[in-house]
């Protein structure tokens, strides 16, 4: 029972920190290019790898997985073994996550912007990558929990607490979220469907928030702000049960993100009632980390690290409470889809996450390299350039989300829509586009101080890969420390509550893998009898939206206000998604909501819209397509799609394959006829004709009457099943 | 709205999980002190106690 | 851009300065500071590496530190280290390694490892807690060592055979943290290891909150319309989730109220927890009916929210105060250890292997651990602690000293003549008060309250039950229902713990600090109370000596001083305090002095003769008779005439006077221990009815409380001494007073700082005060009770009435109990200096 003497590894720490420094910068540089290509179009280099809906994916993925997740990974794996007093578990799995998360980053990298994406908002990648990721989690969750049992600290302190749920939570989301029927090895079909597919999609999106960028990230607060402010945290107690009240119903947060959409009312009310609830753990957090400081002020004065910490506390307290007001219906009708919601993003993601990485990081480096921090002044002007970008970043988004949410819904008092044209509200935010650009340009610039300050710190101190310690093991014999083993089997059986609980879990987990095929094949969302699946060009046309991004800008939901039923049309229903594999929602109105578009602006005019969008519609900030107009439509991989589709519900008849490409030219001829009628000669296998088919589709099928049969089916054997139910939605 | 079938049980059983947690943590005595770790865990190790051989058995005062 | 930023930067800077002035003048003059332990160290040059030390104490520790690697100690906090004062040798702690003393310290030992936990009351900062927790850094062969700052405990864990406890007792001492050993510590039964709040109520409210919180979210979405849109699947799983949740809380998180309810009808009591049984079982049956009928959702969500409150209220009451020990007997109280001279040599030996006819040496501040005769020295013993009298005992060789005493001045040897438990002070402990259990006593008021509150609802449910029989039977069963259900007393039941909590916590703060909730209850009820004087009503070591006889003129007052000057002996230390006005330094020639008789001297030419009275016989100067009786009395001559005596008396505490108009209302006595030199003080200070007894043995202190308690008072003791502990059990609510908090003190069910004693009527009037407001929120709960009960009456209790009813009932009684407990806490003036009640 003699003392042991163990080692710290610093070398993956170093490792996570300069990776986190590099995508941090390459990420928001990034963003900087999408801002400026809002208001200034030429900026997307007419390359279709540069266009805003390419870019989009590739920030957020940058910014959250990239920049985030390996800022995560630094604190963790620093402040980890310091409070288990153990080395990581294995350094293979500690390299297994380092270089498997980053190459999952490059391949995204590459695969965004040639537009290999699934379109679903944070879970882009494509299935391939998707694996990987659940692979290098699993290796990072059994690395963590492996130091956690070889332990030489009794109290699991709350910080580790964080990481468990944090680590546990974000698998089972991301492999739920994923799920999905591959088609070729960079495409695949989400198993659920419209409104599900939605629903699980927004259960992924807010819990990756939760899961993803607030627990890890309040764990790094409880670790370095007592270290950096050298005072026990304000109340212990309080983190513990901010823990315990934030995990036992976090999980049920989703369907907030889904207000006044085509989802169930008591769906809608219930992600608002939950939001609500969350102000409390969340200010709970809040309050315990800035009250830390209370008699410590004058640190906040001397130290950047604090600086950042305190701004990182105060902008995690705003975002949480900003977003349960937005999360309520009234609220959400005006903010949905404007800005507002983007500075909601951004007061979290640079106020909470960037802060509190730079504090995390300017923390580090001098003990990394035992040095002193290069300049305190430089890090001193880093925080307050970086504040006023944060600064220019989210005032003018507020201003712009309020304004185009008013204008949308604006009436003349005669009662006609005050701003018909979509474009007059869009050309009214430039301005604003223009000041966020400063903003995060001033943002990006106080992220390239910081990488000069910390280069120069590592340059001058000398790396101290392994830092040697010693403690004193946990002693084995639990009679020893007073408390029974928890885990001996015969302890288990003694304890009838815990008996019912694993019941009720194995009971729940058995009950889904049986409920999952009897339902989610045979939705029994209120079909409409005149909905029918997408022909062949047209699902090739959906796939080309998806691949250029489109749901970037541009939704697929009226919501029922007046305001939109009279500038777009019928609201949507629920039923008239059943057959979208992924779902494409969309979640931001930079362009006009596209729902409704079929069969409103001819052929002709898209043709042209898409070549430029500034001949059809003056001042579009809308990227032009012109590689549309001369790549040819692949469709060698249209019977794998089609099958693909068959296997998640969408009900193609049998051996519709071979009939599908004989189809697939009628349709692109009767378009390229109406083109020439608009003077425009085109070929009929180019690219633009299939999104030309897509976008005429657009929310036609509600108009069609639906007794007469299906004439746009050639081949009439779409009756099928469904066709029979008839299925009254009010 | 199926899907919520598939979600409720989900989300109660990842939360169960987390009750399983919370109840082994109240067994094995992390609760106990919930004062002292909030202090120990500012004390900075490896800068405080470069480590020195033990092998001074001896105990020479 | 950059010019803005620059003014931004100075501008902070600018209100940085404004905030950070110096204040106060300790900043400009520099004293010199002991670097270990922040003492004055002027006059002591100790220094090493241009670091002052006050003592060699320190000195040592500071190298130890510095061999050890273990310099972040003075990284951590300026001057952590704690001045040690008495040198730690490893003799003084070999007793501990006896066969007798091992086993009951240690926790557990087996061949190979050892376990032990000590109270280590220096304990003071994070600089102790990672010196304590690196012991194994200065001591090979430790292992783990953990402490818990709270308790001021730390449990250690080293190897059996590469090294002993003393040497792990001294290491602590040499660092100045030196464990607190008493007597007590050789009976384990006595350390309660188990964490304050039990972790089962943990449990049950973790599984509580865990089911309410969840189930609360299905309801809300069948509330909000769940079945318009998809269907029975959903609504069913919903169903059967919530009844899947609700069963562990039923069957764990209540079991403890099914337990009281039990023991309250085996007791033909109607206890709180009836009615609250009865109406957990109608909602779960109700509920678990309806959700597999599927006529409807039940009432989950209610279900486990009344729980989850009822049992926050339950934690909420448990206020534990982590370093007080309210049920410490005499064994507390005596040393674990006292020297004993076997054939000439020196050994200090545990307690219990003291046997009669054994030779003790006690020293200084040391305590007499059992009556014994004295053989040599000069005792002087300090008995107010112990029999209450309140000027130190004088003792001569052959004479008996009882138990308890602590010996002030020189070092004296004793003979035992009785094993330390028959002493005469610990015969005390065999009284009967001392043995009846502490049943949870049922008279409480809310089970009173309870009592009419539960037949009322029986009776009214049967009514409702009744009317629907008759006019609509398929209402009979609900409308029963749904009366208990709506009736069920939570925010009743809440009323109680959230106001006691709250009375708790705030008494804490103002160092008054009581064991439960039943406490207050009782101190409410008083309405007699009984004053200890010595150290309760006088402040302990603080004797006053006036003079008897006519006044001294100053010339006779500077004669004394300069006499009483030269001599150490207590008496004239006191004589010196008093004529501290007086001028000193006068030159004595001839000056003798006889330790236990007295002294005498030339000043100015004037020969003075101070001491007892057979003393100044000897000299010639004759002692009135009537001042001979009474033994506290210093007596004077001046040139062979007797001028008069100091009479000691204790000086009372202040705002003593203040304080007893306020008791008008209570029967007051006082049983003191002392002689009754001060009746006619106390007799001003109690009234003429007040009862004033004087020279009580601690046995006849317990009888006269319950005499008190036979003609029917409720009886509340104040006292500090082991001679009250008899007194504090038996009285209905007892109060120790302490100088320091953390010192010892008897069993009682209140602890109370000394300086807080003149508010004593504000407390109780505060204890009234929350009786009133539990009161009050027992009305407020009756007027939801009333509204839920006419819907429920009509049959129309709907899940969702019934989910929004309960928690607003409770939270609402919860709210006003703390807000009207805070409120009543300022108004009763318990805060010193605001009296305006």
């Amino acid at each position: 029972m003699s003392v042991e003497t163990f080692k710290y590894d610093n070398r993956i720490v170093r490792a996570f920190s300069i990776a986190t420094i590099i995508w941090g910068l390459v990420g928001m540089s990034a963003g900087l290019l999408a801002a400026v290509q809002l208001f200034w179009p030429e900026a997307n280099l007419k390359l279709q790898f540069t266009t805003f809906g390419r870019l989009r994916p590739l920030h957020t993925n940058a910014v959250i997985f990239a920049f985030v997740g390996n800022g995560m990974f630094m604190g963790i794996y620093y402040s980890l073994q310091r409070l288990c007093k153990a080395r990581m578990f294995s350094d293979r799995l500690s390299w297994i996550n380092f270089w498997g998360w980053n190459a999952i980053i490059v391949a995204a990298a590459i695969t965004l912007p040639l537009g290999l994406t699934t379109s679903k908002e944070y879970a882009e990648l494509e299935w391939p990558i998707d694996i990987a990721i659940a692979l290098v989690w699993v290796a990072f969750t059994v690395n963590l929990l492996g130091t956690i049992v070889r332990r030489r600290e009794k109290h699991i302190y709350v910080a580790i607490w964080f990481y468990i749920a944090t680590a546990v939570t974000v698998a089972i989301l991301h492999i739920v979220n994923s799920l999905a029927v591959p088609v070729s090895a960079f495409k695949s079909y989400p198993i659920y469907a419209g409104v599900q597919d939605a629903l699980v999609q927004w259960w992924y999106g807010h819990n990756a928030v939760a899961f993803f960028l607030t627990t890890p990230y309040l764990g790094l607060m409880y670790y370095f702000l007592p270290k950096a402010a050298e005072r026990p945290v304000f109340s212990y107690r309080l983190s513990i049960i901010h823990f315990w009240a934030l995990i036992f119903i976090y999980i049920w947060a989703g369907p907030h993100h889904l207000l006044y959409t085509a989802l169930p009312d008591w769906a809608q009310s219930l992600g608002m009632v939950f939001s609500v609830m969350l102000v409390a753990p969340s200010w709970g957090g809040m309050l315990n980390g800035l009250l830390t400081l209370r008699g410590a002020w004058d640190k906040v004065r001397q130290d950047p690290m604090l600086k950042f910490m305190v701004v990182a506390l105060t902008a995690y307290g705003m975002a949480t409470l900003e977003g349960p007001t937005l999360a309520i219906k009234s609220v959400n009708s005006l903010s949905h889809y404007t800005d507002w919601t983007i500075a909601h993003v951004h007061t979290g993601a640079l106020g909470w996450n960037g802060f509190l990485t730079f504090s995390v990081l300017y923390w580090l480096f001098p003990r990394l390299y035992n040095t002193k921090l290069y300049s305190i002044k430089l890090a001193n002007w880093h925080f307050w350039i970086a504040l006023l970008g944060m600064m220019f970043y989210v005032v003018p988004m507020y201003w712009s989300g309020v304004t185009q949410g008013l204008m949308w819904k604006q009436f003349t008092p005669e009662g006609f829509m005050q701003y018909p044209n979509f474009l007059e509200t869009v050309l009214q935010l430039i301005p604003m586009y223009r000041l966020r650009a400063i903003g995060g340009t001033l943002y990006l610039v106080g992220a390239f101080i910081m990488a000069f300050n910390l280069w120069k710190t590592a340059r001058s101190g000398q790396f101290v890969p392994e830092v040697e310690v010693q403690a004193a093991p946990l002693s084995p014999h639990h009679h020893l420390t007073g408390e029974n083993d928890p885990w001996k089997h015969r302890w288990l059986e003694s304890r009838p509550i815990l008996l019912t609980i694993f019941a009720t879990v194995a009971v729940l987990i058995g009950g889904l893998v049986e409920i999952i095929p009897m339902y989610l094949i045979r939705s029994n969302v209120p079909t409409i009898t005149s909905v029918k699946p997408y022909t062949s060009l047209e699902l090739l046309g959906r796939d080309l939206y998806i691949r250029e991004g489109c749901v970037g800008c541009h939704s697929q939901m009226v919501r029922p206000f007046r305001s939109e039923t009279e500038r777009y049309g019928e609201y949507s229903k629920s039923g008239e998604y059943i057959y979208d594999h992924p779902f494409l929602w969309g979640s931001k109105r930079t362009g006009p909501d596209l729902h409704r578009i079929g069969g409103k602006y001819p052929d002709a005019w898209h043709f042209n819209h898409m070549e430029d969008p500034q001949a059809t519609s003056p001042g579009s900030i809308m990227p032009p397509y012109p590689w549309l107009l001369t790549q040819k439509l692949e469709t060698n991989s249209l019977p794998s799609r089609i099958a693909a589709l068959r296997k998640v519900g969408v009900p193609y008849p049998q051996g519709y394959e071979e009939v599908a490409l004989g189809e697939l030219n009628r349709q692109a001829a009767s378009i390229v006829s109406n083109l020439q009628s608009g003077s425009i000669s085109a070929k009929a296998d180019r690219e633009i004709i299939a999104m030309i088919a897509y976008l005429q589709r657009l929310g036609v099928d509600i108009k069609a009457r639906p007794p007469e049969p299906a004439t746009r089916m050639a081949g009439g054997t779409m009756e099928g099943k469904f066709a029979s139910q008839e299925v009254s939605h009010d | 709205m199926s899907i919520i079938l598939l979600l409720i049980p989900l989300s109660v059983a990842i939360a169960a999980a987390f009750l399983g947690a919370f109840i082994w943590a109240v067994r094995s005595g992390q609760f106990n002190d919930t004062c002292t770790p909030s202090m120990r865990m500012i004390i900075e190790e490896e800068s405080a106690n470069k480590p020195r051989p033990l092998a001074k058995e001896t105990h020479e005062r | 851009m950059l010019r803005s930023s620059r003014r931004l930067s100075s501008i902070v800077t600018v209100i940085e300065k404004v905030i950070q002035q110096p204040t106060g003048k300790a900043g400009r003059e520099h004293r010199l500071a002991c670097f270990h332990c922040g003492a004055d160290c002027r006059q002591s040059a100790l220094s090493r590496e241009e670091k002052q030390f006050c003592c060699q104490g320190c000195l040592t520790v500071f190298e130890l530190l510095q061999e050890n690697g273990l310099e972040a100690f003075y990284k951590l906090d300026q001057h952590a280290g704690v001045r040690v004062t008495r040198a730690a040798s490893p003799e003084r702690f070999a007793y501990l390694d006896a066969p007798s003393v091992f086993p009951n310290l240690v926790d557990f030992s087996n061949e190979k490892i050892t376990r032990v936990t000590f109270r280590l009351p220096t304990i003071h900062c994070i600089a102790c807690v990672w010196l304590l927790e690196n012991l194994f850094r200065l001591q090979p062969g430790v292992g783990r060592s953990e402490v818990d700052f709270l308790r001021r405990e730390a449990s250690i864990v080293f190897e059996t055979g590469k090294v002993r406890l003393s040497e792990i007792v001294t290491l602590l001492a040499t660092l100045g943290y030196e464990p607190d050993l008493t007597f007590a510590d050789c009976a384990p039964e006595q350390r309660d290891r188990s964490p304050r709040v039990p972790r089962k109520l943990w449990m049950q409210l973790g599984v509580a909150g865990f089911a309410f919180g969840n189930s609360m979210l299905f309801s809300i979405a069948v509330y909000l319309g769940l079945d318009a849109f998809d269907g029975p699947a959903v609504r069913k799983l919903v169903g059967y989730i919530s009844l899947l949740l609700a069963l562990p809380v039923l069957l764990y998180s209540a079991q403890d109220y099914f337990k009281m309810a039990l023991q309250g009808l085996r007791h033909r009591v109607l206890s709180i927890e009836v009615p609250i049984v009865a109406g957990i079982i109608v909602i779960f049956a109700q509920s678990a009916y309806e959700v597999i009928s599927g006529s409807g959702e039940g009432y989950f969500d209610s279900f486990s929210g009344l729980l989850f409150f009822l049992l926050c209220g339950r934690l909420f009451q448990q206020k534990s105060y982590e370093r007080l020990l309210f049920d410490r007997d005499f064994k507390a109280f005596f040393p674990l250890a006292v020297t004993r001279k076997a054939h000439g040599v020196e050994a200090s030996i545990p307690l219990s292997e003291l046997a009669v006819g054994d030779l003790l040496l006690i020293r200084n501040g040391e305590l007499v651990p059992a009556d014994s005769v004295l053989v040599s020295g000069d005792g002087l013993l300090d008995y107010s602690f112990v029999t209450g009298e309140a000027t130190p005992v004088q003792k001569r060789t052959g004479d008996l000293i009882y138990a308890g005493g602590r010996q002030m001045g020189g070092a004296i040897e004793l003979q035992t003549r009785k094993p330390v438990s028959q002493s005469y002070l610990t015969s005390l402990w065999n009284q009967a008060a001392f043995h009846k259990g502490m049943e949870e006593s049922l008279d409480t008021l809310i089970n009173r309250y309870s009592q009419r509150f539960t037949i009322i609802i029986i009776a009214i449910a049967l009514a409702a039950a009744a009317y629907w029989t008759v006019f609509n039977p398929a209402l009979a069963v609900k409308s029963l229902a749904s009366v208990l259900i709506v009736a069920c007393p939570c925010a009743l039941a809440l009323a109680v713990p959230f106001t006691m909590g709250n009375a708790l916590r705030l008494l804490g703060r103002k160092n008054v600090y009581v064991k439960n909730a039943q406490a207050i209850e009782s101190l409410a009820k008083t309405s007699s109370i009984v004053f200890d004087k010595t150290g309760t009503l006088t402040i302990p070591q603080s004797t006053l000596a006036d003079f008897e006889g006519e006044p001294l003129s100053d010339s006779e007052r500077q004669l004394v001083r300069a006499m009483a000057e030269h001599s150490t002996h207590p008496l004239a230390v006191q004589l010196t305090r008093t004529l501290s006005r007086d001028r000193a330094g006068l030159p004595v020639r001839a000056f003798l002095e006889l330790p236990g008789w007295g002294m005498e001297g030339v000043v100015s030419r004037r020969e003075v003769c101070i001491g007892s009275w057979e003393w100044l016989m000897r000299h010639g100067i004759a002692v009135p008779d009537e001042q001979r009786l009474g033994n506290s009395k210093v007596h004077l001559g001046i040139e062979g005439s007797y001028r008069g005596a100091f009479l000691f008396t204790n000086a009372l505490r202040a705002g003593i006077a203040e304080l007893f108009p306020q008791l008008a209302q209570y029967k007051l006595s006082l049983l003191s221990g002392d002689n009754d030199s001060s009746r006619q003080l106390f007799r001003k200070l109690f009234g003429s009815e007040g009862k004033l007894e004087f020279n009580q043995r601690p046995a006849t202190k317990l009888e006269s409380v319950q005499s008190l308690q036979r003609s029917g008072e409720k009886v509340l003791m104040i006292g500090d001494g082991l001679n009250d502990a008899g007194a504090l059990k038996q009285s209905d609510v007892g109060i120790a007073l302490v100088e320091k908090i953390g010192s010892f003190s008897p069993a009682s069910d209140i602890i109370m700082d000394a300086s807080m004693l003149p508010r004593l009527g504000a407390i109780l009037r505060f204890s009234r005060g929350t009786i009133t407001i539990v009161r009050l929120s027992f009305f407020i709960s009756t007027i939801y009770n009333i509204v839920g009960i006419t819907i429920a009456a009509r049959g129309e209790l709907s899940p969702i009435v019934c989910a929004v009813l309960m928690p607003v009932s409770s939270i609402s009684v919860v709210l006003f109990a703390s807000l009207a407990t805070r409120w009543w806490g300022d108004r009763a003036g318990l805060e010193p200096g605001r009296e305006n009640l």
